[in-house]
């Protein structure tokens, strides 16, 4: 079962985000896309706080706004695996996660890519993409 | 609902203040104000005021401690439904405020004010402030009504004393109507209702309860008038009973109310001090609140009122009470439950204001971007309503998000915080940590950012607003161009425009549109003009004080490659200065810049505006330029941009950041880029400071200032123009050379200089200089052996070999009197002058090769033995030439007995277009020769030599004899010191050695032969052959330089026994062609005594044997053979002799001549047991070749008859 509405995206521990997808099934609505960017954008304020209170790297859903619920993946260098999603499936979301950390683990490997610079290899996007159906 | 809330909302009295007749905004502001300083009033403060009528209600209240606080509304607002369920809702006292200057008649404020008053039904109070009034006012104003209070004229404390008192008095009065109001809820049975109260009929066993539920209402309205009285106590006494009959009777709601009201006494009565068992309570109860109103929901009437406003209002009461950093977590989950209350809120100015209140908390919580989104929510909620002041909220409540999303505009960034130029050292220094150069670009959400922008330009649009939307359209336009579409681009242009239109002309505005500006070459001083520290205490004033430019030599030719840090310069009052700008329009519309000028924020400055079209996507490097006013530092952080009709400042500093962004890939474009233009470049602005006038000369050479084309070798004279192009005189001035080939400047007319000091201002001075052209290098030569070097290359190197001349020069040492010098005040700074002489060296004659001839001619055998000195009438001059001087220069070798002639060829060829004339001129020195002590120094000119274009000629220059007089060891002394007993040596090294010695007499040889040369009427130059002849007498050398060990001389015998006489007849009649007799002829058939003198010239004893022959014209010995010709008398071979060290030994003999004709006499000689001088001289290598020594031949001319 896939959410209908999902807007994945990673930020860097800078706090800006280096790669977005909209990987929901729901028609895609550029003023929706701008809405799920401000949610996610807002709820970095409360996983800046949340993420030093759990050894976790996933931190579950941690922020909502209507029906969207926003649910964050840490990882060690700070870097911020944001989901946005109108379904309730942690334990999907967790495997995703853990499988796009892996991902970006390998793409912080390649000598070339600059850490905190926008990803921009279409090998990862298309990974991220086959996860989301996967997972989500 | 109601913005600002919290939990002591309740305690506070509600007061309506209302302008009466026209107050001007500002003085309303001011008023208010005001009366906001008296938003508490001490209990302690009004009991002077207060008089118990009756039994106060408020048996328990705190006269020490306790206090009176007001909430001021400003203009009003209308009665609220719930106003029986929470008193604080009601407006409680209504102030007036008059401007008296504005309202002149007294009477109709005081009407209006009645008018006014009275709309507020509520109200138990009521006052009517006027301020600033006149005489006549404050005449008539004391008996007009008593609520009317006029405020004369006075200074702040006095006003705000009286002000005081006035509320301290409205204070006791509301207090007294307070008690009044107790009083009467106690006795008489008020019904209080909410809109939540069905409004269908009771039923029967309702009517009980309603009773009950009436008195607990009552008492929470008593409780809720303690509060507004300032006395806590009372108050939870009250809300006590109220509490325990609501929730007998379910009366959920208002359970709810006196629960909130509970704890709001509780806080009062603690008075302001928190702990946790406090906080624990507070929330406890609160909990319980939330609890009540959510159970006061009612299905039947939930279309049209709901609890939940309170029940959200609550829980931003809670949230504000508990808004600290440590209780984030329980605050943001109040928040976002109150967040998803909203949604269910019927009213949407409801949800505006809980989306406000959220906003402000999360804010206050420092969870800046929450507070930014619900920020734009709440814009979102005023866009959507359609009209002009809920655009102009929108757009201020835009502005405030905008530094969470970073995109303020940069007048918020400089108002708030000077500090927050993060970039500002970046730019400076080339290196950036990465880490920092991220940092820069935080949070670049592009999309969030062009949605908010997008958002302030049509708030501010509809809100008319035309500053603020060109603001954001250009905020918009420069950030985020890559991501527009072209035809968004053309709206955004338009935007402008259209935003620009309605505002007055000169706007200034504090964010820059377009173009991108970037520091494309900051010319550091023309070389012309390089100004230099002066040290007074020394004569040399420019020593010792380093140039301005980082280079010492060429700086012109580098200027563009700057990488130090930061560099001081100084430009020079009334000196136009030029600064080159790359602008770039990376949009897809024609960008017009209707002028641009550099920006100058030291106001030292004039700087000439330009105006420029920029294409699409293109760039444009322009020169913008300026004159410096004053003395003192000048900052040029970039430039001031009129375009899109507003006024802005572009500054470089950030277009550098954007490109060190650009470069990490951290920006979305580098504009420069995309426009073509080149990559990052890193120019940094100097210091600059701006100096007092100084002189400054132009210099240019007489005759054009093209390359000065020479020949190699030329000599020519440059007539330099010296001018004065300041407006102070030169006082000094010094040149100097710099640069490579700076020998070719072989004099300076210093002198003309200096008496042309002081040079005033405009005056000219010409100097000669004298050049001689270098010769070519074999690199350059390849690079110029064209015509003419017309090419790029031809002419870099013409830079780079050029010499330069240095001109430092000053003004007057003594300041100039007036005190603008203040900042050099010292001695204002000189100047240096950089001439680079751009001379071209074509090659001229090539050199192909010299060589040494020499020649030999025979001496004849007379009586004497040629004499050392030279001769008038040598036979050698048909060889030489006919020309007498030269026939001077040939003497014969005392020693060797013949002529002996060296000539050194030199091969010359003309690769030119352009005829050449040799003439060779070889100075002569007295010094040389012992034997020649009485030559004369002199010079010797030869006929010149022609070469055409493309040919080749040789020309022959005639060496003296240099021959040493004595072979012996000195020659070899090195060798020979070093170890003179052995007898084994090596040659080779000898012979090295001997070229050691021998370089010096070379040396001085070559120095006296100049070549010179000219080409048509005005060129001329000297050849520089010196390596040439040097490497042709090398090889030679020995043969030049060193005599023979043995020398020998034939000589007539005069008077032999028996044939004096007739010996001496014939060689005095030998007549030759020329006039003088010669001595030496000899008669044929006449027996002739001969001599042969053999000369040792070495420092031993040489033996020998000698040997004679005689041979005739064809060369056939004519002495042995059948067909001799002549007959001998005496030895003629293998004659065995032995001569002392420098001494001669004679040999004599005759010979009989058969036929007249000319004879030549050699004599040869083996040397027995020769050292090794002689091995050497003779270049023998084994020790056992026997040393042949060959005289010179001897003519002799046998006249007589055959």
């Amino acid at each position: 079962m896939m959410a209908t509405t999902a807007c994945f995206i990673i930020v860097s521990r800078n706090d800006i985000p280096i790669y977005e997808a909209e990987v929901g099934s729901a028609a895609k609505r550029e003023d929706a896309a701008q809405l799920h960017q401000f949610i996610l954008h807002a709820a970095l304020d409360i996983v800046q706080d949340l993420a030093w209170t759990t050894s976790a790297m996933f931190l579950k859903a941690i922020d909502r706004f209507n029906d969207l619920v926003v649910s964050v993946y840490v990882t060690a260098g700070h870097t911020r695996l944001m989901l946005l999603h109108d379904s309730r499936n942690d334990d999907g979301i967790k495997s995703f996660f853990q499988e796009v950390h892996e991902l970006y683990i390998k793409t912080l490997l390649n000598p070339i890519y600059l850490p905190g610079s926008r990803i921009t290899s279409s090998h990862f996007d298309t990974k991220v993409r086959a996860l989301a159906r996967k997972y989500l | 609902m109601e913005p600002d809330v919290s939990i002591e909302t309740s305690s506070m009295i509600r007061i309506a203040v209302v302008p009466i007749g026209t107050v001007p905004p500002n003085l309303l502001r001011e008023y208010h104000s005001m009366l906001l300083r008296h938003q508490t009033i001490p209990l302690s403060a009004i009991s002077s005021f207060y008089t118990e009528h009756q039994k106060s209600p408020f048996a328990h209240q705190p006269w020490d401690s306790g206090s009176l606080r007001f909430k001021f509304v400003l203009g009003g607002s209308p009665p609220s439904p719930w106003e029986d369920f929470q008193s604080n809702r009601k407006i409680l006292a209504v102030i007036g405020i008059c401007h008296c200057p504005s309202s002149p008649n007294l009477d109709s404020v005081v009407h209006r004010f009645n008018a006014t008053s009275r709309t507020y039904a509520s109200s138990l109070a009521s006052r009517c402030f006027a301020f600033c009034p006149g005489d006549l006012q404050l005449e008539d104003g004391a008996k007009k009504a008593e609520n009317l209070v006029l405020f004369p004229p006075a200074d702040n404390q006095t006003q705000e004393f009286h002000l005081q008192t006035m509320m301290q008095d409205m204070a006791a009065t509301l207090l007294m109507e307070f008690e009044k109001a107790v009083l009467k809820a106690e006795s008489t049975g008020t019904i209080l209702k909410t809109p939540l109260d069905s409004q269908a009929s009771l039923s029967s066993e309702e009517v009980i309860k309603a009773k009950k539920r009436r008195l607990a209402r009552a008492q929470k309205t008593i409780g809720d008038y303690c509060l507004l009285a300032g006395s806590p106590v009372d108050a939870n006494a009250h809300y006590s009973t109220a509490l325990e009959l609501a929730r007998l009777t379910g009366d959920f709601f208002w359970y709810a109310g006196a629960l909130e009201g509970s704890v709001c006494a509780l806080l009062m009565d603690r008075m302001g001090q928190k702990d946790s068992v406090l906080e624990e309570e507070v929330r406890y109860r609160y909990n319980s609140v939330l609890m009540h109103y959510r159970k006061s929901f009612i299905q039947d009437n939930a279309q049209r009122v709901s609890p939940l406003s309170f029940e959200l209002e609550a829980t931003l009461k809670l949230a504000r009470f508990l808004c600290r950093r440590e209780l984030a977590k329980e605050v943001v989950e109040l928040l976002t439950n109150a967040a998803d209350g909203a949604k269910s809120l019927i009213d949407a100015s409801d949800r505006l204001v809980i989306y406000v209140e959220i906003a402000r908390l999360y804010g206050t919580l420092g969870y800046q971007r929450k507070a930014a989104f619900f920020s734009r929510q709440v814009a979102q909620l005023y866009l959507q309503q359609e009209n002009r002041f809920a655009a102009i909220s929108a757009m201020q409540v835009l502005a405030m998000t905008t530094k969470a999303y970073r995109v303020q505009s940069r007048a918020s960034i400089s108002k708030c915080s000077p500090s927050n130029d993060i970039g500002s050292s970046h730019a400076d220094g080339g290196k950036v940590p990465h880490q920092s150069v991220v940092s820069l670009f935080e949070s670049q959400w592009s999309t969030l950012q062009m949605v908010v922008l997008r958002e302030i330009l049509l708030s501010a649009v509809r809100a008319g607003d035309p500053l603020a939307a060109w603001s954001a359209a250009a905020r918009l336009l420069r950030s985020y161009y890559p991501l527009i579409t072209p035809a968004g681009q053309n709206g955004l242009a338009s935007a402008l425009a259209n935003s620009a239109e309605r505002l007055p002309s000169g706007t200034r505005c504090a964010d820059p549109a377009l173009p991108f500006t970037r520091l494309y070459f900051f010319p550091l001083h023309p070389s012309q003009m390089d100004i230099v520290k002066r040290n007074p205490a020394r004569e040399d004033w420019w020593a010792g004080s380093a140039p301005s430019g980082p280079f010492i030599y060429t700086p012109f030719s580098k200027g563009d490659t700057k990488d130090s840090s930061k560099q001081d310069l100084i430009w020079v009052v009334g000196e136009p200065v030029q600064v080159l700008v790359e602008l770039a329009n990376p949009c897809g519309f024609d960008l017009r810049v209707d002028s641009i000028y550099l920006s100058v924020h030291s106001e030292n400055f004039d700087a000439f505006p330009v105006s420029v079209d920029l294409p699409p996507n293109s760039s444009k490097v322009i020169t913008l330029s300026g004159i410096p006013t004053s003395v003192g530092p000048l900052t040029i952080p970039g430039c001031i941009v009129h375009c899109f009709g507003v006024i802005t400042e572009h500054l470089f500093r950030d277009v550098d950041n954007l490109l060190l962004g650009a470069a990490q890939g951290l920006v979305l474009s580098d504009p420069f880029r995309c426009c073509g233009s080149a990559k990052l470049r890193n120019v940094s602005v100097p210091n600059i400071s701006v100096a007092p006038p100084l002189p400054l000369l132009v210099l240019h050479v007489v005759g054009g200032d093209g390359a000065i084309i020479l020949y190699e070798g030329e000599i020519r004279d440059v007539w330099i123009s010296l001018a004065n192009a300041g407006t102070v005189p030169v006082e000094q001035a010094h040149v100097s050379l710099s640069g490579k080939n700076q020998d070719s400047i072989i004099s300076i007319a210093y002198e003309a200089l200096q008496t042309a000091l002081p040079l005033k201002p405009g005056a000219e001075v010409t100097i000669p200089v004298t050049l001689k052209a270098w010769k070519l290098g074999s690199v350059d030569a390849d690079a110029t052996s064209g015509k003419i070097p017309s090419g790029s290359t031809g002419r870099h190197l013409k830079d780079a070999n050029s010499p330069t001349l240095l001109i430092h020069y000053a003004g007057s040492l003594a300041n100039s009197g007036d005190l603008t010098t203040n900042l050099f005040a010292v001695p204002p700074p000189g100047r240096r002058l950089v001439v680079p002489l751009h001379v071209c060296v074509l090659q001229g004659l090539s050199f192909v090769k010299a060589r040494l001839l020499s020649m030999e001619i025979p001496a004849h055998v007379g009586e004497n033995l040629p004499k050392p000195v030279y001769m008038e009438n040598g036979s050698a001059k048909d060889v030489v030439g006919s020309e007498s001087k030269i026939e001077r220069l040939v003497k014969i070798d005392p020693f060797r007995g013949s002529w002996g002639l060296l000539f050194l060829e030199l091969e010359l060829s003309n690769p030119t277009d352009v005829m050449f004339e040799i003439s060779v001129s070889v100075q002569l020195e007295n010094s040389r020769n012992e034997n020649s002590a009485d030559q004369e120094a002199a010079e010797y000119g030869y006929p010149r030599t022609r070469i055409d274009r493309d040919y080749s000629a040789r020309v022959l220059i005639p060496l003296e004899h240099f021959k040493l007089p004595i072979l012996d060891g000195s020659f070899f002394m090195k060798d020979f010191q070093s170890d003179g007993s052995s007898d084994c040596k090596n040659f080779s090294f000898s012979e090295k050695n001997i070229k050691a010695e021998l370089n010096a007499c070379i040396k001085n040889l070559i120095s006296r032969i100049k070549v010179r040369w000219q080409s048509g009427r005005n060129s001329s130059g000297e050849l520089d052959i010196k390596d040439a002849i040097q490497a042709a007498l090398q090889t030679l050398v020995m043969d030049v330089l060193l005599p023979d060990p043995l020398t020998f001389g034939f000589r007539l015998v005069r008077n032999p026994s028996g044939h004096a006489s007739k010996v001496d007849l014939p060689v005095e009649s030998n007549i030759q062609v020329h006039s003088s007799a010669s001595k030496g002829s000899v008669w044929a058939h006449d027996m002739t005594p001969l001599e042969v003198l053999v000369r040792n010239n070495t420092k031993e004893i040489i033996k020998m044997s000698l040997s004679l022959t005689c041979r005739d014209v064809a060369g056939e010995n004519c002495v042995e053979g059948s067909k001799a010709t002549v007959l001998w008398a005496g030895v003629l071979s293998g004659i065995t002799m032995e001569i002392a060290p420098l001494q001669e030994a004679r040999h004599s003999f005759s010979l009989y001549f058969l036929v007249p004709g000319d004879y030549t006499l050699v004599a040869a000689a083996v040397i027995d047991d020769a050292n090794d001088i002689l091995r050497a001289r003779a270049r023998s290598d084994s020790p056992d070749d026997p040393i042949f020594c060959l005289g010179s031949p001897y003519l002799v001319r046998v006249i007589g008859t055959v």
